[in-house]
């Protein structure tokens, strides 16, 4: 099995301001010495690993989403002799596990007590729910069963650590991929396996400013005419040419040899990377996109960017010359630069396979399936 | 003497500096720190094996010849966090900004980088070095783990392209290696990543054709990788080979 996963992705934004700086301007860097328009890995990091898609594709698609593990867990208690009050907080301590819990407030907890002991006990329930949509995939549904039925058996709570062991899979991946550091115990550091380049576009830019008012919908205009708000944002768009490199065997490890978990850990990075936009200002812009072009590569050989194939910036010079659009002459400048550095330094990747939006070309299926075997 | 040379490129680059707090400073070219880090990690060496990091601390000279400076990039980075208040446990990064919503700060931190900057090394083993020249080569051309310049979202964005070879000096092999080129049209690179008119060259110890025009101390002799303590150490400088 190969070492290296290497992913390159073309991805074009509309007028956006995806990644701020200090002054709230989209962020920028200098590459062949001319301004370009920056998306910071971090900032791609996190749209991606807190994305729904990321969660989902991690655990299989395959699963249950409910806000009522809480009340399962609690009946079942209950089936097997636990009395109300401690299955109500067993049960209230593993779905705390999954997401924020329901609270009844003093006032309504008041007006329960005049209530029948059915009823009440019923609309206690209310406080073992999570607020929101949570997902539970096979292995975790089974695993808070397990430990619900060991309580129920030796009639005591769940430990934290028993509570900590239920989640321990999503955690593991989000941290394997993305490593953690804590300066304050370093015993429980863990080497990030994989490598994310700020996205930089392939082009240069110019910063545009957009002055806006708004105006006031009841104002009538008879004492003060202006505005009642003004502002101004920095935007600008962009053809981002980004970059992710995969230590496939780090990985694994990472993840205690998990192999299979470390495919779909893969897979759920590729998805969220080509499908998953950073969340700066989308209620302004709607500038979502999915990339328009990936390239992944395999090889046991020294991994490295392709971003020398946009030193060179793509211009409209160039493209009115050869009459092109922007999507097109980056894909060429960055396959010429593929093929152009193998002949030079010999084969950078064994194996490669390519999706190219813009054509058509391949199939997301394949992709994924091309990255996780 | 036999010599490692090799070429450091990425459109980002980032060598740290002495860094507390909020600032994280970038020099304009790789510390000895960070370069003994690209050669573990390309030989599988961890972080927390102290010993082999040690002995790859001892065993090897490294010179610079710094082609490109590059420019300043000055990174506005914001991380958000909870506070570790009561016994909530943060179990990902997804529940820390859901759950954590209410207790959320933010940390912020001014990081620099170099944009477009080029660096080549040249490496010399010690009579204690731990691998020869030629292993580190290999493993160079096929690492262990991830490589970068200084920061892991700064790949190389072009093959080390490791060469060991007979030179006299580090002046000799820093200046005769011959790299094979980034872009195809030799014209082309002189135009989007010039060298630089006055090149400038960093080196450890005597050296036959470099003349040192000055006589730098830098903290970046790691002493113990695992405590993050550095000792000082003398660093050689020439601009321009000392030409004047």
């Amino acid at each position: 099995m190969s070492r290296f996963i290497q992913l390159h992705l073309l991805t074009s934004y509309p007028p956006a301001n995806l990644n701020r700086d200090d002054l709230g301007r989209p962020k920028t860097a200098k590459m062949g010495g001319v301004d370009r328009l920056r998306v910071s890995s971090q900032s791609l990091k996190r749209a991606w690993r807190t994305s729904d898609l990321f969660g989902k594709t991690v655990k299989n698609g395959l699963g249950t989403r409910t806000k009522e593990m809480g009340r399962k867990v609690y009946e079942r208690l209950v089936e097997k002799g636990i009395g109300h009050k401690d299955a109500l907080s067993w049960a209230g301590a593993i779905a705390g596990v999954f997401g924020k819990l329901k609270k009844l407030t003093d006032k309504e907890k008041t007006a329960l007590k005049k209530l029948a002991t059915e009823e009440r006990r019923e609309k206690e329930l209310v406080e073992v729910e999570i607020e929101q949509l949570a997902f539970f995939d096979l292995e975790e549904e089974q695993a808070v069963l397990d430990l619900t039925n060991s309580i129920a058996e030796r009639k005591e709570g769940p430990q934290p650590e028993e509570l900590n062991l239920l989640r321990q899979k999503m955690t593991s991946v989000d941290i394997a991929l993305f490593g953690r550091m804590l300066a304050s115990s370093p015993a429980f550091n863990v080497e990030a396996a994989c490598q994310v380049a700020h996205a930089i576009s392939v082009h240069p830019i110019v910063i545009e400013d957009d002055y806006f008012t708004a105006v006031d919908d009841l104002n009538d205009g008879s004492e003060d005419a202006g505005a009642a708000h003004i502002g101004e944002t920095g935007f600008a768009a962009g053809l981002f040419y980004s970059y992710i490199c995969i230590n496939r065997d780090l990985l694994a490890e990472n993840l205690g040899g998990d192999e299979d978990l470390a495919q779909r850990a893969i897979a759920a990075l590729t998805e969220a990377a080509v499908k998953v936009p950073p969340n700066g200002k989308q209620n302004s812009f709607a500038s979502r996109a999915y990339a328009s072009y990936v390239l992944a590569e395999k090889g046991e050989q020294q991994p490295r960017s392709l971003s020398v194939a946009f030193l060179k910036p793509i211009d409209n010079r160039t493209l009115y010359r050869d009459d092109q659009d922007f999507g097109t002459a980056a894909v060429e400048a960055l396959e010429a630069h593929r093929q152009n550095m193998n002949k030079v330094y010999g084969d950078c990747a064994d194996e490669l396979y390519a999706i190219n939006a813009l054509k058509g070309d391949g199939a997301m299926a394949e992709l994924l399936d091309f990255v996780t075997c | 003497m036999k010599h490692l040379v090799f070429r450091l490129y990425g459109p980002l680059a980032a060598w740290g500096e002495i860094a507390v707090g909020e600032s994280r400073h970038s020099a304009v070219y790789p510390s000895k720190s960070a370069l003994l880090g690209l050669l573990a990690a390309a030989l599988g060496i961890r972080r927390d094996e102290e010993e082999q990091q040690a002995a790859l601390a001892a065993g090897y000279l490294f010179a610079v010849k710094v082609l490109r400076t590059g420019s300043l990039l000055r990174d506005y980075h914001t991380t958000q966090v909870p506070d570790s208040a009561g016994k909530v446990v943060y179990r990902t990064r997804r529940e820390e900004l859901i759950r954590g919503k209410a207790r959320l700060g933010t940390i912020l931190s001014s990081r620099e980088y170099r944009c477009d900057s080029m660096a080549l090394v040249a490496v010399r083993a010690n009579a204690n070095a731990p691998f020869t020249l030629e292993t580190i080569r290999e493993k160079l051309l096929k690492p262990a783990f991830l490589l970068y310049l200084g920061r892991k979202s700064c790949p190389l964005a072009a093959p080390l392209d490791p060469v060991v070879s007979d030179w006299d000096s580090f002046g000799q092999a820093l200046d005769e290696a011959e790299l094979k080129a980034l872009m195809v049209e030799p014209d082309d690179e002189q135009r989007w990543i010039p060298v630089e008119y006055q090149t400038r060259y960093y080196w450890e110890g005597e050296d036959s054709s470099l003349k040192a025009q000055q006589v730098l101390t830098r903290h970046d002799q790691p002493f113990s990788r695992r405590r993050w303590q550095f000792s000082q150490r003398a660093e050689n400088l020439c601009i321009g080979k000392g030409e004047g």
